[in-house]
C-alpha cells in the first residue's frame, strides 16, 4: 500500500498540480533549483501549508487523520530549524515522543546515533548550523513515523554526518518506513532509490535516478553543463 | 549547583519564598507585628490585631499574590507565544490597553454604574491591545519589531490615556482613581477585589496541561504542529488566558510592570526553559516577587507598586541581558 498519495496537490504561484505515489520502504529525493517548489511540495505533503488537491497518508485522507495520529505518522526536518530558548538538545530530541505520550523511547539512542552524546546536556541555541541540523534530525528519528520529510537535512552537515544520514535513511527504508527529502547534491542523489526533479514548480521527472538525472534533464533544468564520472557513489568507510 | 540538581529545587524554592513572602507581607506595617500577635490576630483573640490583618493585611497580600501570579504567567505565555524573551504584558502595551480601558471607564464616569464596570472595560482595552500586538508583531518576530510594536501601542494607549486626563472634567476622586490605575498599587484593597481576581487561580489551573506543548511551540509552529500539537487551538488558549489574567491583573491593581518580563526570566535562567516546570515556578516566584515589591513599597513611605517593580526589575533585567550577553 502507499504510504503516500498527491492528487493534483497545487499551491498558488509555488507549485502547480502535482500527482505522486510513494510505497513502503523508499528512499526518495526530490531535487531542482532554488525556488523550484520542494520545499513547498514537502510541507504539502507534510500537511503543514494548506494546499489544493488531496492529500492521503496510508490511504486516508489528511484531513480524517487527528492531528495526534499525524505526529505520528509522519516527521518533519525544516530547512533551518530556529532556537529561541535554550532548551538543552536532550530536551529538544525527546519532543519528538510527544505524541507518543512523552516517553523518552529512544533519545538515547538517537543522540547517539548523530554524535550527539557529549551535546546532550548544551542548550541547542548555542550549537552550530550543522549540530542543530542533526539534533532536528535525531529528534524526527524518535518519532519513528512511517514517513520522514526531511528538507534539506544535508546541507549544513559536513561529508562524515551526510553520509552517515543517507545510510541511517537506508536504514530505515530498510526497515518498512519511507523517506522524503530535499537535497542539492546530486552525487547524493544518485545513492537514492528515486529522484523526482522538480522545476520552476513543475514536477517534470520521477523515477530511478541513474535514468532520471540524465545530463540533458539537469543541463536544462540547472542551466549548467553536467558530467557523470565513476565518482557518483559515496561509501562510508 | 548542575542544572538538573538546581531542577529539584525549583518549586521548594520558589513555595519557600512566596511562605516567607506572605509572613513578611501579613507582619510589616505601620503597625508591626510580632509572630505571636499575627497569630493572635488570625484567630481573633486579639481584636486589633484581627482587624488589621482580616480587613487590610489579607486581602492586600491576597491581590498581590493573584496579580505576581497573573502577571509572570502572562510572561511566560507570551515569550513562548511570540518565541521571544522579551515578550511581556507590559512591553507589548497589554497592560496597557487594560489600563486605558479602564481609565475610560472611570474618565466617562462609567465606573459609578457597577462594581465590574471598570474591571470588564479593563479586558476589553487588554483584548483590544493583544489583537492588536498579534497583527503588529507575528510569532516569531525579531525583537526589534515585537519592541516597536510594542513602544507603538503603548504611545497609542497613552494617548489615549492623555486625552482622557486632558479632555474630560474630573473629580478629585476620578483624578486618584486614574493615578492609580497608571501607577499600578495595592492600596486599600478589599475582599471584593480578592474575588473579583480570583478567575486568575482558574487561568494558572487551566495553564498547567499547556506547559509541553508551550515547549513545542517556542522552537517553531510548523514544526510544533508536525510531532502532534494542535497549534491553532493551543495558541488561542495561550493568547485568551495570557490577556484574561494580564487584565485581571490590572483591573485590580492597576498597571505593575516588569514583573512579566523580569520572573520567567529570572526562573528560565536559573532552572532551564521546560514550561511544564517554568509555568508553575513562575506563577509561585511571581507572586513572591510581588509580595517583595509591595512590602519595600510600604517600607518606604508607601510607594506605588509600580515603581518599586520597575525600580528592582529594571535594573536586574539589564544586569541579565549584561551578563548573557
Amino acid at each position: 500500500m502507499s504510504v503516500l498519495q498527491l492528487k493534483n496537490v497545487a499551491v498558488p504561484s509555488r507549485l502547480n498540480p502535482v500527482d505522486l505515489e510513494l510505497p513502503e520502504g523508499q528512499l526518495v529525493g526530490l531535487v531542482g533549483p532554488n525556488g523550484s517548489g520542494k520545499s513547498t511540495l514537502l510541507m504539502s505533503a507534510a500537511g503543514l501549508l494548506p494546499a489544493q488537491g488531496e492529500v492521503k497518508w496510508g490511504g486516508r485522507e489528511l484531513g480524517e487523520i487527528p492531528i495526534m495520529e499525524r505526529g505520528r505518522f509522519a516527521a518533519w526536518v525544516p530547512q533551518e530549524a530556529q532556537f529561541s530558548f535554550g532548551f538543552s538538545v536532550a530536551s529538544v530530541v525527546g519532543q519528538g515522543r510527544f505524541a507518543h505520550g512523552d516517553d523518552g523511547l529512544g533519545v538515547a539512542e538517537a543522540l547517539a546515533r548523530f554524535d550527539l552524546g557529549k551535546l546532550a546536556d548544551r542548550p541547542v541555541n548555542q550549537l552550530s548550523g550543522g549540530e542543530r541540523q542533526r539534533v532536528m534530525l535525531a529528534r524526527s528519528l524518535v518519532v519513528a513515523p512511517n514517513i520522514y520529510f526531511w528538507d534539506e537535512p544535508l546541507a549544513a552537515l559536513d561529508v562524515k554526518h551526510a553520509l552517515q544520514v543517507l545510510e541511517l535513511a537506508r536504514e530505515l527504508t530498510q526497515a518498512g518506513a519511507t523517506v522524503l527529502m530535499s537535497l542539492h547534491d546530486l552525487r547524493l542523489a544518485m545513492c537514492l532509490d528515486r529522484a523526482i526533479v522538480l522545476d520552476g514548480g513543475n514536477l517534470c521527472a520521477d523515477g530511478d535516478p541513474e535514468t532520471v538525472l540524465s545530463n540533458e534533464l539537469l543541463q536544462s533544468v540547472f542551466g549548467v553543463k553536467v558530467e557523470k564520472t565513476d565518482g557518483w557513489n559515496l561509501h562510508l568507510t | 549547583m548542575k542544572l538538573d540538581e538546581r531542577q529539584k529545587w525549583a518549586m521548594p524554592a520558589s513555595i519557600g519564598l512566596l511562605v516567607a513572602a506572605m509572613f513578611t507581607s501579613l507582619v510589616v506595617g505601620d503597625m508591626g507585628m510580632s509572630p505571636a500577635m499575627l497569630w493572635a490576630g488570625l484567630t481573633h483573640t486579639d481584636e486589633l490585631a484581627a482587624t488589621v490583618l482580616w480587613n487590610i493585611r489579607l486581602p492586600r497580600t491576597l491581590v498581590a499574590i493573584e496579580i505576581g501570579a497573573a502577571l509572570a504567567a502572562s510572561g511566560v505565555v507570551m515569550q513562548a507565544f511570540f518565541r521571544n524573551h522579551l515578550a511581556s504584558p507590559g512591553l507589548l502595551g497589554v497592560s496597557a490597553g487594560g489600563a486605558a480601558g479602564a481609565v475610560v471607564a472611570i474618565g466617562a464616569g462609567w465606573a459609578a454604574w457597577s462594581y465590574f464596570t471598570v474591571p470588564v472595560a479593563a479586558i476589553g482595552g487588554a483584548v483590544a491591545a493583544t489583537m492588536a500586538v498579534v497583527v503588529l508583531a507575528k510569532q516569531g518576530a525579531s525583537t526589534e519589531r515585537l519592541l516597536l510594536a510594542g513602544v507603538a501601542l503603548n504611545a497609542l494607549l497613552g494617548a489615549v490615556t492623555s486625552y482622557v486626563l486632558s479632555n474630560f472634567t474630573l473629580s478629585y476622586e476620578r483624578n486618584a482613581q486614574i493615578i492609580f490605575w497608571l501607577l499600578g498599587g495595592l492600596e486599600d484593597r478589599t475582599w471584593e477585589h480578592v474575588l473579583m481576581a480570583a478567575p486568575i487561580g482558574l487561568g494558572a489551573v487551566l495553564l498547567w496541561p499547556l506547559g509541553r506543548s508551550m515547549d513545542l511551540l517556542s522552537l517553531g509552529q510548523t514544526e510544533a504542529q508536525s510531532l502532534g500539537v494542535d497549534v491553532v487551538a493551543v495558541r488561542r488558549r495561550m493568547l485568551v488566558l495570557a490577556t484574561v489574567m494580564t487584565a485581571l491583573a490590572t483591573a485590580v491593581a492597576g498597571m505593575v510592570g516588569f514583573v512579566g518580563l523580569v520572573v520567567p526570566h529570572i526562573f528560565r535562567l536559573l532552572f532551564g526553559p521546560e514550561h511544564r516546570r517554568l509555568v508553575p515556578v513562575s506563577i509561585v516566584g511571581g507572586a513572591a516577587f510581588v509580595l517583595f515589591c509591595d512590602v519595600v513599597a510600604r517600607s518606604a513611605g508607601n510607594l506605588r507598586l509600580g515603581i518599586i517593580t520597575a525600580l528592582i526589575g529594571g535594573p536586574f533585567f539589564l544586569w541579565m541581558l549584561r551578563r548573557q550577553s
